[in-house]
């Protein structure tokens, strides 16, 4: 089976780093004002997340971390080098990390699901697959080969 | 370098940051695990706690669905210790039924009437309802219960509750539980109005009944499922 283009890899890591800057946006906005991301499905795991420790590091919401990284592997997509290959991986596979981690707390410590973090979980995991099949297929030729996008 | 020599880097470089990132996970997760089987050694019943509580939905003091058709109101004291005969042997087949399938949520509001330092644990179990573990609190509360007005309630006692109950931030916790006494007052001063003697007393709000009702303290499992029934 063949890879896709690169160019259709760096658009496809720009669509879903454009939705998961929305999410965790949306997340670190509510949060900011004091109130907790609604649950389109009804119920108060959003809430109970939101209120745990969990929701933040050395003070900082995460949410906030993670709308960086989305935006770095935003920036990753229109960038044309091993750097940007390379730095969207690891950024993509620390999120992916942190998603799992995340997941395991919500799922057995908070006990609570929260859809967004599912969300963002889900959109981190496509963009690692992707920012994995990109460096994969396509690093180590910068200069070499031409992108066909 | 050339193509291949740059791709071989990259490739190193980024198994050793996946190797890397699967050490980090597995680390946190088992130091997370670690922390939930330790707790306060003080502090009994805490896996039963989180057994019996494990999945079922928590809004500050209310425990179960939200949309439960039936709200079972308790009036309680922490320091009572007829209270916490309730809380472990009247109260449980209830939570594992009728509030686990979405029928039942309970509502635990403090009815401060044994001594002050129930107007403090009162305070501390709404701190810790804050951060979704009001009813690991009072459940972990009434396990570990001492002597009425001995004093065993203090700081250090309540601190370990809420560490055991699973309250992770502890600054925010005690700063809440500093404020909370107003709210403490004001269900006592709730159940007084409606008359309420002693503790705990129970009422019940649902689809049949004129708003709350007062159930009094029925003496069983059995009587408290004919009194929802009744209230369905």
């Amino acid at each position: 089976m063949s890879i896709p283009s690169e160019g259709t890899l760096r658009r496809a890591i720009a669509f879903f780093a454009t939705l998961g800057v929305g999410v965790a946006a949306y997340i670190a906005i509510v949060e900011a004002g004091g109130d907790s991301p609604v649950c389109l499905a009804g119920g108060s795991g959003c809430k109970t997340v939101a209120d745990s420790s969990y929701s933040h590091v050395a003070g900082i919401n995460i949410a906030i971390f993670g709308v960086i990284g989305y935006l770095l592997l935003l920036a990753s997509a229109f960038l044309n080098s091993d750097g940007a290959r390379l730095g969207g991986f690891l950024v993509a596979l620390g999120g992916f990390g942190y998603s799992i981690f995340l997941t395991y707390i919500e799922i057995f410590k908070i006990e609570a699901i929260c859809q967004w973090c599912v969300a963002s979980a889900v959109l981190m995991t496509i963009l690692f697959a992707l920012s994995a099949i990109r460096l994969v297929g396509y690093g180590g030729t910068d200069g070499a080969i031409p992108d066909r996008a | 370098m050339n193509g291949a020599d740059r791709r071989s880097k990259l490739m190193q470089m980024a198994a050793g940051a996946v190797f890397l990132a699967i050490a980090v996970v597995v680390v946190l997760i088992i130091v997370n695990a670690a922390d939930e089987e330790g707790g306060d050694t003080n502090i009994e019943g805490a896996s039963e706690v989180s057994r019996e509580l494990r999945g079922i939905p928590q809004q500050g003091m209310v425990l179960g669905d939200p949309a439960a058709p039936v709200e079972l109101i308790e009036f309680g004291d922490l320091q009572c210790p007829v209270c916490a005969g309730y809380a472990e042997e009247i109260l449980p087949p209830i939570i594992e039924n009728q509030v686990r399938r979405g029928e039942v949520k309970i509502d635990f509001r403090n009815f401060t009437i044994v001594g002050p330092q129930s107007l403090d644990a009162g305070a501390a179990a709404l701190a810790a309802g804050a951060q979704g573990r009001g009813w690991n609190f009072v459940e972990l509360f009434y396990r570990n219960q001492g002597g009425e007005n001995s004093g065993f309630a203090d700081d250090d006692f309540l601190e370990a509750v809420a560490k055991s109950a699973g309250v992770k931030d502890s600054a925010r916790w005690n700063r809440e539980r500093a404020e909370l006494g107003v709210k403490v007052e004001e269900t006592s001063t709730e159940a007084e109005e409606l008359g309420l003697q002693g503790t705990p007393t129970f009422a019940l709000r649902g689809p049949q009944t004129d708003g709350i009702e007062v159930i009094g303290t029925p003496g069983s499992t059995g009587d408290l499922e004919e009194a929802i029934d009744e209230a369905s």
